[in-house]
């Protein structure tokens, strides 16, 4: 006989089910019967944030570091709204989040009640698909679908929402098995077979081949990341990788070229434009990757390899399109390669390796250190050097500083570098970097930070604290919002409206006031004890890195321009003026 | 860009459920897409299936994202692009009031007559007429009317279906 539980306990039961171990929340009104029943168990943990959008970016930098869905439970109304700009963020990135509200009664919607906001409205466009549980015989059914859907396909975040009538009320829950599921989802995953002839067919003819390869293969699996080395090292093809899919594989690879895109190297973005096939896998031809569209990558063949059909065809045309999960794809390759015994000859590609290496010898990432000041990039270099034998996690906020991580640390493995792409939100990498580090409690997780952005997000050292969570903090304070000011100096006449970083706290108190290690340099010299001393410190650290206030991030595609015409560092010029459509453009 | 733009008919079957239209209607609004007539009802009443019916345009690339788009919402369960198909139908039903002066009352209804709609309505003043045809008929139909006076009048958006064996399937 199956007992009756209350809404609220099936909410935990149902939980416990899809294996939830934690989850990110703040209580409130209309949640109060859901954290009744949490207390009464010891099955899941809770993190208490110190604001909801806080909630969504650790569960994000849960999921993203583990391969699982990340869960966050909030209450109506402002519980609900914070989590906006966290679900948005998600939903570019394609992270798979279970985000949980209490709402008002069901009596009571639509009568403007305390609390009370349409939140299933509001968050129509930035989840991918939401319920208002009205009926409690639904609500098993919509969490478990809800797992399902944000898991399958192309991850992304759904929410739940839960009148707190709908948490009293009483009905019988047999388990996940026992609950038929009415999400009518079943994204098509298998590729079909003629299009991995074709594939292959394109693979053997190119003599300028370059793989494009984005977050989707990350998505996939570490399955999808070892398939991918191994046709990287049958093709002897070169690699770049989008912001998203650094770690996809080892950035420390021969074959790998770079990032390619706006701050992407020199190499890679001149080898996709000189390419004459171009492999884009689990990308989506963002208008950071392509520049001005019409002028992107114009003599190659495109195949696109992805899951989401939507991406086909979105801002570039392509030739050859295969839509399945990408593990899958890139297993049938590889099993047609081998059974058919195609080999790649390396000489067919030497002369575009000669030309590859002619651009990598630009060493376009090239700086000018200085011995009296800390060069950004220079505190990466030396971070990366003093890290990378310890695989750590690296989570960034926004702006140059992350551009610069991107560009100057290395990923050797999937899973291990959580940034916010799509929707660029400041004050992500905090509150990311305590997701991570609950998910790794042994390792060492680091937000790479501005100034600037980690104020957004500030009142996490309260949660860090609480939890004892030994995240590393890595401002580069060049008091700049760096990134604006570099495109006020670049686009708007060296006008810098707004983007200085006045009154800005005391970071080393500011750690000590939370109980966490403050530690400041400024002089190069001093950079490597820094970073030793942060490492050997058991608990969290904030490094203030006060580095050179006027370091610009390069190479750099001007908006509306084109792959071949980068910037290579602050005294190459604009060649005339940008023009009024790449003005416009963000 | 001068690419071509073109009319289509999408045909969309969906759960029945709260928000669904919204789903439909804040993807086009929220990616720019243009919704030149729309049309929904059930159609299935046991298993709770509504079938949209949304007159769009766009060239191929926007027409095709369009799809994709929609086909990704969680309850849509099958898109067919009827334009797309061999041969097709398509129609329209127009409500039309119009105010009738007595003299004027048998010129209206020998009109009405040739033209094939149909008198649901009729009082000392005024005349409600029914009529069914293609989006042109209608408008041809609105044209010739207003000679008299129409006071009010409402269309049902574009319904349609293939010809022969093609069908939207479940």
């Amino acid at each position: 006989m199956m007992k009756k539980l209350s809404g609220a306990r099936i909410v935990i039961e149902a939980l416990i089910q899809e294996n939830v171990k934690v989850i990110f929340g703040y209580p409130g009104g209309a949640v109060l019967p859901i954290y009744d029943e949490l207390f009464k168990q010891n099955k899941i943990r809770h993190i208490l944030v110190r604001h909801e959008q806080a909630a969504v970016h650790a569960a994000e930098g849960y999921a993203r570091s583990t391969g699982k869905v990340g869960v966050v439970l909030v209450t109506s109304g402002p519980g609900a709204t914070n989590t906006v700009t966290g679900l948005t963020d998600a939903m570019m990135d394609s992270v798979p989040v279970v985000c949980i509200s209490g709402q008002v009664p069901t009596h009571m919607i639509g009568n403007d009640a305390f609390q009370e906001a349409d939140i299933v409205g509001i968050t129509r466009p930035c989840t991918k698909h939401n319920y208002l549980v009205k009926e409690i015989s639904k609500l098993a059914e919509s969490i478990h679908s809800a797992f399902h859907i944000a898991k399958n396909g192309r991850p992304g975040p759904v929410l739940v929402d839960i009148p707190k009538d709908i948490q009293t009320f009483e009905t019988k829950y047999g388990g996940k098995k026992h609950t038929k599921s009415f999400a009518f989802y079943k994204p098509n995953t298998k590729p079909s077979r003629d299009t991995i002839f074709e594939f292959v067919n394109l693979l053997e003819k190119s003599k300028k081949p370059i793989f494009y390869v984005g977050g989707g293969v990350i998505n996939s699996g570490s399955r999808a990341s070892i398939y991918l080395k191994k046709l990287l090292k049958i093709t002897g093809f070169p690699c770049t990788q989008t912001l998203m899919g650094l770690g996809a594989t080892p950035t420390s690879d021969d074959q790998f070229i770079g990032m390619l895109g706006m701050h992407g190297t020199y190499e890679a973005n001149l080898s996709m434009n000189k390419s004459d096939l171009m492999i884009c896998i689990g990308a989506r031809f963002d208008d950071r990757i392509t520049g001005k569209v019409s002028g992107f990558s114009p003599k190659s063949k495109k195949v696109h390899l992805d899951i989401d059909a939507s991406s086909f065809n979105k801002s570039v045309n392509v030739d050859l399109l295969i839509q399945g999960d990408l593990s899958k794809i890139l297993e049938m390759t590889l099993k047609y390669i081998e059974n058919k015994r195609i080999s790649f000859s390396k000489e067919k590609i030497s002369a575009w390796w000669i030309q590859i290496n002619k651009w990598r010898a630009k060493n376009c990432l090239n700086y000018k250190n200085s011995r009296s000041i800390i060069k950004p990039q220079y505190a990466l270099q030396r971070l990366d050097f003093l890290t990378k034998h310890l695989d750590p996690f690296i989570t960034t906020e926004v702006g140059q500083h992350q551009m610069w991580a991107a560009q100057f640390l290395t990923f050797n493995k999937p899973k291990h570098w959580m940034t916010s792409g799509g929707l660029g939100t400041m004050g992500y990498g905090l509150p990311a970097a305590m997701g991570v580090q609950i998910a790794h409690p042994k390792d060492l997780v680091i937000d790479v930070a501005g100034e600037a952005s980690i104020l957004m997000n500030i009142q996490e050292m309260s949660t860090i604290k609480q939890y004892r969570l030994p995240v590393k903090i890595f401002i580069l304070n060049n008091h700049y919002m760096g990134m604006v000011r570099q495109w006020q100096e670049l686009l708007h006449g060296n006008r810098l409206s707004e983007s200085y970083m006045d009154s800005l706290p005391d970071f080393v108190k500011l750690a000590e006031s939370f109980g966490a290690t403050g530690l400041r340099v400024s002089k190069p010299g001093e950079m490597d004890d820094l970073i030793k001393e942060m490492i050997k410190i058991k608990g969290p650290v904030i490094c203030d890195v006060v580095v050179d206030p006027k370091e610009n991030c390069f190479p750099m595609i001007p908006s509306g321009s084109t792959h071949d015409q980068m910037l290579l560092g602050p005294n190459d010029k604009l060649e005339g003026e940008i023009s009024e459509e790449g003005m416009v453009l963000v | 860009m001068t690419e071509s733009h073109s009319k289509h008919i999408l045909s969309i079957m969906v759960d029945n459920e709260p928000g669904v239209l919204a789903r439909i209607v804040g993807l086009f609004s929220g990616r720019g897409y243009n919704i030149e007539s729309l049309s929904v009802s059930e159609v299935d009443s046991d298993k709770f299936l509504s079938r949209v019916t949304v007159v769009t345009s766009g060239t191929k690339n926007i027409i095709d994202q369009i799809k994709a788009q929609v086909r990704k919402l969680i309850p849509v369960h099958n898109l067919i692009d009827i334009t797309e198909l061999k041969s097709f139908i398509g129609k329209e039903l127009i409500l039309m009031k119009l105010d009738i002066k007595q003299k004027t009352v048998q010129e209206v209804h020998k009109h009405i007559e040739n033209i094939g709609a149909k008198i649901l309505f009729e009082d000392k003043t005024t005349t409600i007429i029914e009529f069914s045809g293609t989006p042109t008929e209608i408008s041809g139909l609105i044209k010739k009317m207003k000679v008299y006076n129409i006071i009010e009048l409402t269309r049902s958006g574009l319904v349609s279906m293939a010809l022969g064996k093609d069908y939207i399937r479940r």
